[in-house]
């Protein structure tokens, strides 16, 4: 390989990472460093963090505070006593997944993290969900990232956060005893049913979004008949009423009974189906390219040498969806260090990249005057809160407008301004970029009028904004 | 394709660049607005066209119920029902009673609805009906760049998106700005030069920052004012919107500002508690019904409502019955409105297909009778002079047999 080890050490750090302050950390043998970090992802620090019993005790509790905010206490309106009471829960969130990635020695693990975290996107933007999306990424995706896809997907399908974010807790069968039940109950006062059949947002959203992909669906991998029925087989996976009954989530009354046929395969009825259901869409070769697509889209280029995803979609099919096998495969490619680094990072890829570099490491998650949290969602990216299931955008060009770059350059400079006389940006240039520092952007950093102003050029540079 | 249209356009020409530096070196003194004016840009007085995205699926029956249909009761059960008594169009048609305004509209001629309207995409994705809505093609990811881009790139016009990301309907080779509220001073002159110079090699970061820095010089000062908490990523939510819709008339409303707009607005995708008076629809159909009053006012205000038309579009309906849910699933037909002093309105366009079971497609959805394609060709054409050889072929390809509809006052 043409690549120096110096310029390896670069590209390991920044499009593999989340940025060094010295390539040193990565040392001589890039591929090593990456390969030592594949497994499951960090413990999250931070401190007021629940568990998913923890959460869903908050999210029952919620009712109470419904209940008081009749009564406001003086002083307080209704929608005040409703608001605050996730509002610990969501700061200590999304405080604990950035300081979590800025501390981290293993930021090819943390990266991963984010990648399954968008690609099963649960969002607080959903009231259902609030409280929920923070045990959800450590209980479902983080211990998960690296073990068998089918065993991520079963973790974040099943999850009371999903089961909620995509309608499933509501869903119940036609046919099931709570559908009859309830229509007995309203004929008798001469109401609506509350509860009346199948809501099928999860399962089209696991089919497109989550396994076979939309392309799937293009190709005739799936149809709408299946997506009916791949909802049938969802109905009874509702979140349990006692959150410390945690394990029974799955509710026979609200189950469509009888058999389901998914992309042709009959399934029996009963809560084992979706499992197989899963099983079976992990194996699928749609799902392997649509897989194979994503993690080379999110790592080496907007358009990914199809070499490189032909390569990671046959080694999905032959592990059996191992997907430390794939990491291994992506990061011992030629093309994931022959790629130009044409990737825009991420609003929270720059924030947190931004807070490494000046080794202010989970100190700068808790300062209120940088609210870092603040920023990444004044930069167009609230942590935790993605606009719809499809997760945030992969692709440059949807980062790229004018307004965007623009916040970019008023938060750097901000920074900067706070931090720029205690640094030499010009050494830190040098230490963090190595061989990829352009001669332009070295230049400008040099002759800025001031620290601050060099700081601000260097987090704005073409070499730290892209990866 | 080009995989990155809108970075191509030659960069400033030395006549603009020269004219702004002196702008800027005067305290960044918004006498800078004439700058705006691009060499292609219409001259003043020219027609204004605003595009809203509605983003999630509009339930088209929840916002313009037909309960005049002698299904429409039985086919929609619950969701038939409304805290206030929908607002009369017609024998047949309705508005949603939070639509007061746009309800205002149709009675003074200036609003149309056009239903079972869809696109020629029958499946139900979101993303890929998102994808053939904006792109204008047939198939999701046939064509890269948008149908408004290529329409203004053909007509030498200017774009502008309320968001800090350019959507993908404005893409092309058209001259297009994004602009969004901003909480931080601006950064120092200096600075900015010194980025332009360490941008040299990177043509994309490049072009964004010039083009960010000539919009924040065009803004009055008075539109500089603190962000609402809602400008995030691609979907801002409704809260935001009627800010966006009076700034984007004020930008539309300036002699040499842009001719199109792009406005977009989610939270239609209403799986659940659907007929709620507090719901999810009702909110939103507030919140747009707000935000169309605010481009009503800020355009009449600027003396353009009269040379304006604004088009309401979602990417598709939703299931005429009620799902397990008290909500709707994704569906295929749907409703459009298209509303502006130029609009010939007060009436609805409909070749209506009916609600019962066997009338749907699928037996599921409003079944399509008015291709989406027919109401943008017909105000593109009328309205920004874009010709039918370029609708037919360059900004809807392969379109020549869907007819423009009229929509414009003659």
């Amino acid at each position: 390989m043409a690549v120096s080890p110096q310029l390896q050490a670069a590209i390991a750090a920044h499009r593999f990472g989340l940025g060094e302050p010295d390539l040193g950390i990565v040392g001589r043998d890039a591929e090593g460093w990456l390969a030592a970090q594949i497994g499951p992802a960090d413990a999250a620090r931070g401190s007021g963090l629940l568990d998913t019993p923890g959460a869903l005790r908050l999210v029952a509790d919620e009712r109470e505070r419904r209940e008081l905010a009749r009564n406001p206490p003086p002083g307080q309106t209704a929608e005040q006593v409703v608001a605050g009471h996730y509002r610990e829960t969501l700061i200590a969130d999304a405080r604990s997944r950035l300081a979590t990635a800025a501390a981290t020695r293993r930021p090819f693990a943390e990266r991963l993290h984010w990648f399954w975290a968008n690609h099963f996107t649960v969002s607080v933007l959903k009231g259902s969900t609030r409280g929920l999306v923070g045990a959800f990424e450590r209980d479902a995706i983080r211990p998960n990232i690296a073990g068998r896809f089918e065993t991520l997907l079963v973790a974040a399908t099943t999850h009371p956060a999903m089961l909620r974010y995509l309608d499933n807790w509501l869903s119940a069968g036609p046919n099931s005893r709570v559908v009859t039940f309830e229509a007995r109950r309203a004929a008798r006062r001469s109401e609506g049913a509350r509860v009346s059949g199948i809501n099928e947002n999860l399962a089209r959203e696991v089919l497109e979004l989550h396994t076979l992909g939309a392309e799937g669906a293009r190709n005739g991998a799936y149809t709408q008949a299946d997506v009916t029925a791949f909802a049938a087989v969802l109905t009874g996976w509702r979140v349990a009423r006692d959150p410390v009954a945690d394990g029974n989530r799955f509710d026979r009354n609200w189950h469509e009974p009888g058999r389901k046929t998914v992309l042709g395969k009959s399934y029996p009825e009963g809560p084992e189906a979706l499992l197989e259901v899963l099983r079976d869409l992990a194996r699928h070769p749609a799902t392997a390219r649509f897989i194979a697509t994503k993690l080379a889209r999110h790592f080496v280029a907007d358009e990914p040498p199809p070499a490189l995803v032909d390569r990671l979609a046959a080694v999905y099919l032959r592990s059996d969806g191992q997907l430390g096998d794939l990491y291994r495969e992506l990061i011992h490619h030629e093309a994931a260090w022959s790629t130009p680094p044409s990737k825009l990072k991420t609003p929270e890829e720059f924030v947190v990249s931004t807070a490494r570099l000046l080794v202010a490491g989970e100190r700068m998650f808790e300062r209120p005057d940088i609210n870092a949290a603040g920023a990444v969602f004044a930069l167009g990216q609230r942590v935790m809160a993605a606009p719809s299931p499809a997760g945030w955008s992969d692709r440059g060009e949807d980062w790229l407008g004018p307004d965007a770059v623009w916040k970019r350059v008023e938060w750097a400079t901000r920074l900067a301004d706070r931090a720029g006389r205690s640094v030499d940006a010009r050494r830190l240039a040098v230490e963090s970029l190595g061989p990829r520092l352009g001669p332009e952007t070295a230049r400008q950093i040099e002759r800025a009028a001031d620290g601050s102003q060099a700081l601000a050029l260097l987090l704005l540079a073409p070499e730290f904004q892209r990866r | 394709m080009n995989s990155n249209p809108r970075h191509d356009r030659p960069l400033q020409s030395p006549t603009r660049r020269s004219l702004f530096t002196a702008a800027a070196a005067v305290t960044g003194s918004l006498a800078a607005w004439p700058t705006l004016t691009l060499a292609g840009a219409a001259g003043p007085g020219s027609n204004r066209l605003v595009l809203v995205i509605l983003r999630g699926g509009l339930d088209g029956l929840g916002a313009a119920p037909a309960v005049g249909d002698a299904d429409f009761a039985a086919a929609r059960g619950p969701l038939g029902q409304y805290a206030a008594p929908p607002l009369r169009i017609d024998a047949t048609f309705s508005l949603h009673p939070n639509l007061v305004e746009l309800h205002a509209m149709v009675g003074q001629g200036e609003a149309a609805i056009v239903h079972a309207v869809g696109l020629p995409y029958r499946e139900r994705s979101h993303f890929d009906a998102q994808q053939v809505l904006e792109s204008g093609g047939t198939r999701p990811y046939e064509l890269s760049t948008g149908w408004l881009g290529r329409a203004l790139a053909a007509s030498g016009s200017k774009g502008l998106a309320l968001n800090t990301t350019v959507p993908l309907v404005l893409r092309g080779r058209a001259d297009v700005d994004t602009w969004a509220p901003s909480v931080l001073p601006d950064p120092s002159a200096d600075l900015v030069a010194r980025l332009e110079r360490m941008y040299a090699g990177d043509p994309a970061l490049a072009t964004a920052l010039e083009r960010a820095r000539q919009l924040r010089a065009d803004t009055p000062t008075a539109m500089q004012d603190a962000a609402p908490a809602t400008m995030a990523g691609s979907g801002p939510r409704p809260g935001a919107f009627v800010t966006l819709s009076r700034r984007a008339a004020e930008f539309l409303a300036q002699p040499n500002g842009p001719q199109a707009a792009v406005l977009e607005i989610g939270g239609w995708d209403t799986h659940a508690n659907q007929a709620n008076p507090n719901g999810p629809l009702a909110a939103g159909l507030r919140q747009l019904d707000l935000g169309l009053a605010a481009l009503r006012t800020g355009l009449s205000a600027g003396g353009a409502w009269g040379r304006t038309v604004v088009i309401l579009v979602s990417e598709f309906g939703r299931e005429v019955a009620v799902n397990g849910t008290l909500g709707t699933d994704h569906g295929t037909g749907g409703v459009a409105f298209v509303l502006g002093g130029a609009v010939q309105g007060g009436r609805v366009l409909a070749d209506w297909p009916g609600l019962a079971k066997g009338q749907r497609h699928e037996g599921r959805d409003l079944r399509i009778t008015n291709d989406l394609r027919a109401l943008l060709k017909g105000v593109l054409g009328d309205h920004l002079q874009i010709t039918a050889r370029s609708l037919d072929v360059e900004v809807f390809p392969d379109s020549g047999k869907v007819k423009p509809l009229q929509l414009l006052r003659g």
